[in-house]
């Protein structure tokens, strides 16, 4: 059994395992093989030092309902895409937004924003007042730019 | 300048196609990267995000009660269930239950929100078809629908009527004896579309055996909603975690073991029925009371502090609709993250669509129920 840091009870009544990032995927495997088979929600939270994911799990058979949390200090955490193909999409949109680093995600693109966009809009620290605008090349694809007279 | 739409054949002889953002089939502002093979879709590639407003960041800079409005246009189709979703999170989180007679009349808005979104998607997935009758029957029915909202708050699809611990206005006997009549009228009309739809020959075979999901891989990628009951889940958050009242509600939940198009069209019209049935319940079941909780008056309203984590779910019209809340302490919200359910209904495309005709595909997508607000936000 995986070694838990913290355990508690959220606001919502739900338990909340917290663990080390390095054991973040042998829990979530433990927790599948123990009937957890919807990954319901991603999270990831900006605590200014450093950041917080927390993933929402549900046992559909019990109706029993977990959460797991883990932190990070340098934006790497380990991908969970090979227990839970949901995880997919869900990190790439952390990554887009929250710009946490997946590590072994097969394809960890942007989901929302051009490749190109600079920053990711949920941290903390992110200037909303620099407007960036989004315009098409010459191939159809996408492009993010600090320029307003680019095509607009 | 845009680049050519269809490009030259590779070494396996596929070509690649762009489908949308702008196309009629793609409800909204989907962009498919289809590879075809003759007219065999070999690999898609979904690309969302035209309609992105970054709603999660909007929440975290407005009070608590000034986030409604951003929900209401994540599923514009039924709105209310979206504001049921934020309210039974951030109700827990602000400690602000709603009155006995509030929750029942949410039940009631919620429910003719979801045939709304329903009789909408019904419209459109003929219209992906190739089916243009059965769209002015059920925009008819809706339109009675939206009349409804416009007599409770004034607004027909973007409706903002809830708020935290209440409602704007109350029902009065006028909504009520509308409701009644609405659903006095509903179930025949309902049937004439459900025949106009299942008595057609190629509407059938347009979508039986067709798009076959499998439980397992359902789950795997996060499906829920009519899309998974579809599949033979038996999974409805109203059943497994009853939100508002819906545990003193008699209700069925319907399950299909075919698991093609025609098995998730005929879970979305038997989730009609059973809605109306909800709606004729509840209706009469309203308690006396207060409207709105004393805690939570409007001029109260901005001055709202939470603390802690909250995770609330909630079953809207597309599946499971989750909002995830943490409060520091303030006014404002530290970080809301919604669960959109077409997200996530929409992952499922590619594989679903893999080595199917290209037509085919398009039913596909018509049957996971996309609505851009939400799949974007």
């Amino acid at each position: 059994m995986v070694e838990i840091l913290e355990e508690s009870t959220g606001k919502d009544g739900r338990r909340v395992l917290k663990v080390a990032k390095e054991n973040l995927v042998q829990l979530m495997k433990e927790l599948k093989s123990h009937g957890f088979v919807h990954l319901s929600l991603i999270t990831g939270i900006d605590r200014k030092d450093r950041l917080e994911v927390v993933y929402h799990l549900q046992n559909l058979e019990k109706n029993e309902y977990i959460a797991v949390k883990t932190e990070t200090l340098d934006e790497r955490v380990p991908s969970v895409t090979s227990v839970f193909t949901s995880a997919n999409w869900d990190e790439r949109e952390q990554y887009d937004l929250m710009g946490i680093v997946f590590e072994g995600h097969p394809n960890l693109k942007r989901l929302f924003l051009p490749e190109s966009w600079v920053g990711h809009p949920l941290r903390k620290n992110y200037d909303i007042s620099k407007v960036q605008y989004i315009n098409m090349d010459e191939n159809g694809e996408d492009y993010a730019t600090f320029d307003p007279g680019d095509g607009w | 300048m845009m680049g050519p739409r269809i490009s030259n054949p590779d070494e396996n002889g596929w070509v690649e196609l762009n489908m949308g953002p702008q196309h009629p089939s793609t409800h909204g502002v989907l962009r498919l990267k289809v590879k075809l093979d003759g007219e065999i879709v070999r690999e898609v590639e979904p690309v969302i995000g035209y309609l992105h407003r970054n709603a999660e960041k909007i929440c975290e800079l407005d009070y608590y009660c000034d986030s409604m409005i951003y929900f209401d246009r994540m599923d514009y189709v039924g709105a209310m269930n979206m504001e049921v979703g934020y309210l039974e999170a951030a109700e827990k989180l602000l400690g602000i239950p709603p009155p006995e007679r509030v929750q029942w009349i949410r039940v009631v808005m919620a429910e003719l929100s979801r045939v709304a979104s329903h009789l909408v998607w019904a419209g459109a997935f003929g219209l992906d078809l190739g089916m243009l009758t059965p769209f002015f029957y059920c925009f008819v029915e809706r339109e009675k629908i939206l009349r409804i909202f416009v007599e409770a708050c004034g607004s027909r699809q973007e409706t903002n009527y809830m708020s935290i611990g209440g409602v704007y206005q109350d029902f009065n006997d006028k909504l009520i004896h509308d409701i009644l009549e609405f659903t006095e009228q509903f179930p025949k009309k309902l049937e004439d579309i459900f025949n106009a739809y299942v008595k057609n020959d190629i509407f059938i075979s347009r979508t039986k055996g067709i798009g076959i999901l499998e439980p397992e891989v359902a789950l795997d990628y996060g499906v829920t909603g009519p899309m998974l009951r579809a599949s033979g889940v038996d999974y409805d958050v109203r059943k497994a975690e009853p939100y508002l009242v819906y545990d003193k509600i008699n209700f069925d939940i319907p399950v299909s073991h075919k698991k093609d198009n025609l098995a998730r069209f005929l879970v979305r019209f038997e989730e009609m029925r059973q809605s109306i049935k909800i709606i004729n319940q509840a209706v009469k079941k309203i308690p006396d009371g207060p409207y709105f909780n004393p805690k939570a008056k409007k001029s109260l309203m901005i001055r709202l502090r939470g603390e802690g984590e909250v995770y609330a779910r909630t079953e809207s019209s597309k599946g499971e609709f989750g909002v995830y809340l943490v409060g520091d302490g303030g006014v404002k919200p530290y970080r809301v993250r919604v669960r959109s359910p077409s997200l996530k209904n929409l992952s499922v495309l590619p594989y679903l669509a893999k080595d199917q005709m290209i037509a085919d595909m398009v039913a596909i997508s018509g049957t996971t129920d996309l609505v851009f607000g939400e799949v974007d936000r």
